[in-house]
């Protein structure tokens, strides 16, 4: 069970800020994209512009491999514009 | 004098209320400094002729935090000479002209602060998790920064 975290478009595709999910706790970051986007198809738009930080770190939607704990706290990363 | 007693700072805020030129340039002076260097980013009334009416930000909050400290950390070990480090950003409604965020950094000479400062505006628009929305008259849009380092790896 992790936490998961929406910002900017993705928040406002996703309809909702922030949520509980269910997910293997080894996991390629694509395959938890697609999880997410099975729960919020809408969210399938922004696939191309869109990172995630898990535990706080970046990370690109791909092959890499996750080992997920419970509680922990996965964001939904759009294109940043702060400054 | 003892150097000692003025030990290096980085002051890191996030906040909602108006941001102040003088709160930040006074949080970095230090009697060991000859140099303030500041970067202010106010916002703009149009983009590509459309007429904008404000900008709103939200950021990841714990994550922008953590971000910029790395920022500050990186300032260090590029200008081990930079005294203290702040760096100031607004959240939600920012009207035009008011500033959204302030850069200020202190060093001994001009230099270092000086280019102390262009690093960090620069990595921060690369890399710390806050986002804009510019408030049009009829629509609105999510910006995004050329220096985001994954949304033009990926077109």
């Amino acid at each position: 069970q992790v936490s998961v975290l929406y910002f900017a478009r993705s928040a406002e595709l996703a309809g909702l800020r922030c949520e509980t999910l269910s997910v293997p706790r080894q996991i390629t970051s694509l395959q938890l994209w697609e999880e997410i986007v099975r729960v919020h198809p809408r969210l399938a738009v922004i696939r191309d512009q869109v990172v995630f930080a898990v535990r706080q770190e970046y990370v690109l939607l791909g092959d890499q491999l996750l080992v997920l704990q419970p509680g922990d706290e996965v964001a939904i990363i759009p294109p940043i514009s702060g400054g | 004098m003892d150097e000692s007693e003025d030990v290096p700072k980085d002051f890191i805020k996030l906040k909602s209320e108006k941001l102040s030129v003088d709160e930040v340039s006074e949080l970095v002076i230090s009697p060991y400094c000859g140099a303030v260097s500041l970067f202010i980013g106010t916002t703009r009334n149009n983009f590509e002729g459309k007429k904008v009416i404000h900008l709103e930000y939200e950021a990841y909050t714990s994550m922008a935090e953590t971000e910029i400290k790395k920022i500050c950390r990186d300032v260090r070990q590029k200008w081990p000479s930079v005294k203290h480090v702040a760096v100031h950003h607004r959240l939600g409604v920012v009207p035009v002209t008011e500033a959204s965020v302030i850069i200020a950094v202190s060093s001994p000479h001009r230099a270092e602060s000086l280019e102390a400062v262009t690093y960090c505006i620069n990595t921060l628009k690369a890399s710390v998790p806050i986002w804009k929305k510019e408030i049009y008259e009829d629509e609105y849009s999510w910006k995004e920064n050329k220096e985001c380092f994954w949304a033009n790896s990926e077109k």
